[in-house]
């Protein structure tokens, strides 16, 4: 049926844009808010894997090893806040070397304690019919979870107080101290959030990306690009980016190939940054 | 009593402000006078931390104020700076809020009293910050300064850029909380005007150094002298 093949492909892709949107919140926290490039940052989405995995192998449910990765990677990322971040704000070319350099240290870590192949977990086994389509049930679920983890970014960072003192300590960093606000202690914690964010999405994500040392890496430009491309206005805009470019390149890749998929979402970012280089939020009048 | 005493300080290796001490009573309003380019400013931030002292320092209530810029904020020490610095992109509410949350008052009343204050913000509650007027952020930072109940209030050009009906407004509402709840003030400016009409006493910054301090009513008195002094 015509129509049950366009329907399962819709969905399939709005999927696909999910699993990208949950890989780049992170990103558009750490980046997309604080302005810190860190291109280690698709390590830490290997990091959350890999948390996940061990803690399933010791016999721990699947489901409880999310929150543990959460954990593992939140407090990575505030130690290299502490340690490199804090030290290099406002030095772009600074932390982009320095980040460079320790996404190649986390990743020969995890070739050396894990090898380059690992086992990964199984899907949970279920399916969703869409007429003479059957389309796995995990994937799909990433719709939802994608939704919550905006959602709950978005009210963690607009409807709480450390919501406030951290976009007040990223946008003035001077004048937040200078009302009482402890900026420093604000930014490690806002930047262990969004590692969180990403050790979150390596752990939800492991049943369809099994974890391996350079798993970071297949997501992270696309991620750097999402966040790019939506702007100031960084979750909207970087929900909006997702859907436009996963969601139109998986698409593409339906009918046509993956390789035709990737064609698609760079020819599609190219355009838009030569239409709106600040990104498609420059003009909009929102928080977040 | 807020005392700076002998404070010393610049940016990088320049030394801009040189051995300044200044002395503001409880519920004092003072005026800081001076040209363009004198030190001023920096003698603000010096007060406020946001400059390290290369020598001297801050006194709050007899206690030797920390290094820490937010441990000042959080000792009563209220700042505007020139250029507002409202947080763009949170709205009128929030720049009010997180000030008061910040220093562990109570939200509601802070905005409460923030909306009765300056009734100009009750319409642009909600707005981001960054779309308001020039003169309309210029509340917002002393609405906001105030949401963390200072008990020293450091102003550095607030009549800058700012319509005459809001110059009046906040003439108000700075001598009202300055009689209600005794917030010390000091008050850096080119509008000599703003200043006689509340400020009791004035120092008066050359180069970096106060040269002098007077009443304000010999400085009102004194058309010469305030050519001299202001070249106004």
């Amino acid at each position: 049926m015509e129509l049950d093949y366009l329907a399962s492909v819709l969905v399939s892709s709005l999927s696909s844009a999910s699993i990208l949107l949950i890989a780049t919140i992170g990103l558009a926290v750490v980046f997309g808010l604080m302005g810190v490039i860190n291109l280690a940052h698709g390590e830490f989405l290997m990091i959350g894997a890999y948390s996940a995995l061990t803690v399933t192998q010791l016999g721990l449910p699947y489901v409880l090893s999310i929150p543990v990765a959460v954990l593992v990677t939140m407090a990575i990322g505030a130690i290299v806040e502490v340690l490199i971040i804090s030290r290099l704000y406002g030095r772009i070319f600074d932390t982009m070397l320095a980040t460079w350099g320790l996404s190649m240290v986390l990743y020969q870590l995890a070739v050396l304690i894990f090898g380059t192949v690992s086992p990964g977990i199984g899907m949970p086994q279920y399916n969703i019919q869409i007429g003479d389509y059957n389309l796995a049930g995990y994937p799909l679920l990433m719709i939802v979870v994608a939704i919550a983890m905006l959602v709950f970014v978005y009210l963690l960072m607009t409807k709480t107080i450390y919501g406030m003192k951290a976009r007040a300590s990223i946008q003035e960093p001077e004048m937040a101290q200078a009302i009482g606000i402890d900026s420093t202690r604000t930014n490690t914690l806002t930047f262990a959030v969004g590692c969180g964010l990403a050790g979150f999405a390596g752990a939800v994500l492991l049943p369809i990306v099994p974890a391996t040392p350079s798993m970071g890496f297949a997501f992270v430009i696309k991620s750097f690009l999402t966040v790019v491309v939506a702007g100031p206005v960084t979750l909207t805009g970087s929900a909006l980016a997702a859907i436009g470019l996963g969601g139109g390149s998986s698409i593409t890749a339906s009918f046509m190939t993956s390789v035709a998929g990737d064609v698609f979402f760079f020819l599609v970012t190219a355009i838009i940054l030569w239409l709106y280089p600040l990104g498609i939020s420059a003009k909009w009048r929102h928080k977040l | 009593m807020f005392k700076v005493m002998n404070a010393t300080g610049g940016y990088g290796k320049t030394t801009i402000i040189h051995d300044v001490s200044i002395q503001i009573k409880p519920g004092e309003i003072i005026a800081l006078l001076g040209r363009n380019g004198v030190g001023k400013s920096t003698l603000m931030r010096f007060i406020t931390g946001l400059i390290p002292a290369m020598a001297g320092g801050v006194e709050i209530d007899g206690v030797k104020a920390p290094a820490a810029v937010t441990k000042r904020a959080r000792m009563g020490l209220g700042y505007v700076p020139q250029g507002r610095f409202v947080f763009p992109r949170m709205s009128v509410i929030e720049n009010i809020a997180v000030a008061a949350a910040s220093n562990g008052h109570d939200v509601k009343k802070a905005l409460k009293e923030a909306m009765d204050n300056f009734p100009i913000l009750i319409p642009k509650a909600n707005d981001l910050a960054g779309g308001l007027s020039g003169g309309q952020q210029q509340i917002l930072a002393l609405a906001r300064a105030l949401a963390i109940k200072p008990k020293i209030l450091l102003l550095d050009e607030p009549t800058e850029g700012v319509q005459p009906s809001i110059i009046d407004d906040m003439a108000g509402v700075l001598k009202r909380v300055n009689k209600e709840q005794g917030i010390s003030i000091l008050i850096a400016e080119q509008n000599l005007d703003f200043c006689l009409s509340f400020a009791e006493r004035a120092y008066v910054m050359e180069r970096g150094k106060i040269v002098t301090q007077m009443g304000i009513d010999e400085l009102k008195g004194n058309k010469v002298l305030q050519q001299e002094l202001l070249g106004v």
